[in-house]
């Protein structure tokens, strides 16, 4: 009861059950409209065939008087089978024939009448062959020359017997189709159930924590191996978030306990006996310090967040993108002055973009400190940034490039992950969220944020489509 | 003087700020829910109000909002856990004139109530600032320092200019770059001191009294 309850809730199974009942009532009305048809048609010809016999037999009375037609209807009405013959006089009382008591009307008015009878009454003779048979017959009925009545008919139940044989035959044949109809349903119901239980099991298996398990495919390259097939790829990519999450995740708290630590450190030097007043304020003044660090990694990474869950409408305004560039390539320059590096600015127009302007600006600044702390470390005499903006194609393009030590192919697309920093010790200043906050304000602007070899140095670029 | 609200729902940061602001020469008032700061903010006169965004029974723009109505313009510093951009343009566009992001530097809100609180003083729309021997002029763009000639370049004139208009008031490199610069991020590295040893080298370099100082763990003061 419970497997069927559970075949009974498979879509397949329903839709068969649904097709089986519509196909039981289309085939019971066609065979109506059929039966109906046919039984119309076949009293047609009977009474053409009855019209026939009467119409011989007006002609032999006309031949040859009544008492051929009388001698004619006796053999007639000797012969077995359905036929009905009669000849009566003017007052109903019959000379010759198989049937004597027909209902009044029958008698009296010339015609075609078809009437009920019980086979008892009609055929006395035959009763205990037809006993308690009903009957029902069409007969048509003349009063012919010399006042006489002559009455020709079929009995027709024998063709209601027929009909209902062929209903049974249906009848039959509906039954099987319905029951295999039934068998099949159940049989694709249980392999559709088979293919969703194994989705399934992988899923709870899943659920459980076991995150490397995979549907199962069976190579036939059906729906359901496509469903597992992109079920799996989600799967893959998921897995591959969650891993990043962990790395992430690792990476916070090695990034939070580390200041922290430090912060925790001084705090408590700062309380040992015999400490100075003066060391004591440069203790609390240094942990101040940290404590902002700690506040600029937060923000960092709630702007993160915030720029990659965006709507991208949010806080957009029609700005110049020349123009943030040149502001902070003018704010910049005496930082990288006094470095030695040069910083050049290459903005040939004005372009005007629907965009976030202060994380723009950000982004651009987090760029040219980067740049600013790899040209730092470069060999060459004239140690240089470039920055430009430029359009093409309505694609806009920001470009901040520095001739430093440069990074490493392999390392290009790593160091745009959160918390990544390539030098292991993590002793150098700064949180390692400039770069992905770089992509994920790429990102908000629909655009790209990669880094590319400036030989030697980087070249980092956020492209971005300009959606004015 | 100044005679300062306080709207803020967590007692313990209240009464520290509370405390410094004493310290530091101010009268301010508490109010720990919206309602209350309401009825205090329309019922009082104030020189400034420091409103919490997020308050119990009633929000902080509201009453800002409800303020704004009624015609009351006093300044508003709004406070906010909320950072970013989007949360400081809404800030802004209900009523509020600055707007500081959790957690701050107690040197950082002293000097921008400070600011907020002389908004309305009539050197507003003064054309020229002198300062000791310094002079700044905003029409013909000239600075002068013991009658002598600076120039200097468009931005740090900005820079003058902003730091002339508050003198004797401690402005923090955050303002200077809002203000400056019209960018509210917070650059990494120490972008305005550079910014700030230049205009020094200009306008202190050779004379006996520098008017330009720099504040510790605050920022600068030209007085």
């Amino acid at each position: 009861m419970k497997s069927f309850l559970r075949l009974w809730r498979t879509t397949t199974f329903r839709l068969t059950t649904l097709f089986i009942f519509i196909f039981v009532v289309a085939s019971i009305s066609l065979m109506a409209f059929m039966a109906y048809q046919s039984s119309i048609q076949i009293q047609k010809i009977q009474a053409r065939e009855i019209e026939q016999e009467v119409r011989e037999l007006v002609n032999l009375q006309k031949k040859r008087g009544v008492r051929s037609v009388a001698n004619a209807v006796q053999i007639l009405a000797r012969r077995p089978g359905p036929g009905i013959y009669y000849l009566g006089d003017d007052a109903g009382r019959m000379l010759v024939g198989n049937v004597s008591n027909f209902p009044k009307q029958v008698l009296t008015q010339d015609g075609i009448h078809t009437f009920d009878y019980s086979v008892e009454q009609v055929f006395p003779n035959n009763a205990r062959k037809h006993k308690n048979r009903s009957g029902y017959a069409l007969v048509s009925s003349k009063r012919i020359k010399g006042g006489f009545r002559l009455i020709v008919g079929r009995d027709i139940v024998e063709r209601r017997g027929y009909a209902a044989i062929i209903f049974r035959g249906f009848l039959f044949a509906v039954v099987g189709i319905v029951l295999l109809s039934l068998l099949a349903g159940a049989l694709m119901a249980t392999r559709v159930l088979k293919r969703i239980d194994s989705i399934s099991d992988t899923t709870d298996k899943i659920v459980s924590g076991n995150m490397s398990e995979r549907v199962p495919l069976t190579n036939r390259d059906d729906e359901f191996d496509r469903l597992a097939g992109s079920l799996n790829d989600m799967l893959d990519r998921i897995e591959k978030l969650m891993n990043g999450l962990k790395e992430v995740t690792d990476n916070v708290a090695h990034d939070l306990k580390t200041p922290l630590t430090r912060m925790r450190a001084k705090a408590e030097a700062a309380l040992r006996n015999g400490v100075s007043a003066k060391q004591r304020e440069e203790a609390l003044q240094a942990t101040i310090d940290e404590s902002d660090q700690l506040i600029r990694t937060f923000n960092a990474l709630l702007m993160i967040s915030r720029a990659e869950a965006g709507a991208p409408s949010g806080g957009f305004i029609d700005f110049d993108v020349s123009e943030v560039a040149n502001d902070m390539a003018e704010l910049y320059a005496p930082v990288a002055e006094d470095a030695g590096i040069e910083l050049v600015v290459k903005t040939p127009e004005a372009i005007n973009i629907l965009g976030n302007r202060e994380l723009i600006g950000q982004a651009l600044v987090n760029l040219i400190e980067n740049a600013i702390k790899y040209a730092s470390s470069s060999k060459a005499k004239n140690k240089k940034i470039m920055l430009s903006v430029k359009q093409a194609d309505g694609k806009v393009k920001i470009e901040v490039c520095d001739n430093g030590q440069g990074i490493a192919k392999e390392d290009r697309e790593r160091v745009v992950e959160r918390f990544v920093r390539l030098e292991k010790s993590r002793t150098e200043p700064g949180s390692g969220l400039g770069l992905s906050l770089v992509k994920a304000v790429a990102k908000l602007h629909k655009g790209e944020f990669y880094l590319r070899d400036n030989k030697p140095g980087v070249r980092a670029i956020i492209e971005m489509p300009n959606s004015k | 003087m100044m005679k300062i609200l306080l709207i803020e729902d967590d007692r313990e940061a209240a009464s520290y700020l509370i405390q410094a602001l004493d310290e530091a020469g101010h009268v301010s008032h508490h109010a720990a829910d919206g309602e209350t700061g309401y009825a205090m903010a329309s019922g009082m006169e104030y020189d400034v109000l420091i409103v919490d965004r997020m308050l119990p029974r009633r929000d902080g723009l509201s009453i800002i909002e409800s303020l704004r109505v009624e015609g009351d313009n006093t300044p508003v510093l709004i406070l906010s856990a909320l950072s970013e951009v989007d949360d400081r343009v809404t800030g802004l566009r209900a009523g509020g004139d600055d707007y500081l992001t959790k957690p701050y530097a107690f040197t950082e809100l002293l000097a921008r109530i400070e600011v907020l609180a002389r908004r309305n003083s009539p050197n507003e729309g003064q054309t020229s600032f002198q300062v000791a021997d310094l002079s700044l002029d905003r029409l013909s763009r000239k600075v002068e320092r013991n009658g002598q000639d600076i120039l200097l370049q468009p931005r740090e004139f900005r820079l003058l200019e902003y730091l002339m208009k508050h003198s004797g008031q401690v402005v923090t490199r955050t303002m200077l770059l809002e203000n400056v610069w019209d960018y509210h991020f917070d650059p990494q590295t120490n972008v305005i001191d550079v910014h700030m040893s230049r205009l020094r080298a200009k306008i202190d370099k050779g004379f006996k009294q520098p008017v330009l100082h720099t504040i510790r763990g605050a920022g600068y003061m030209i007085k």
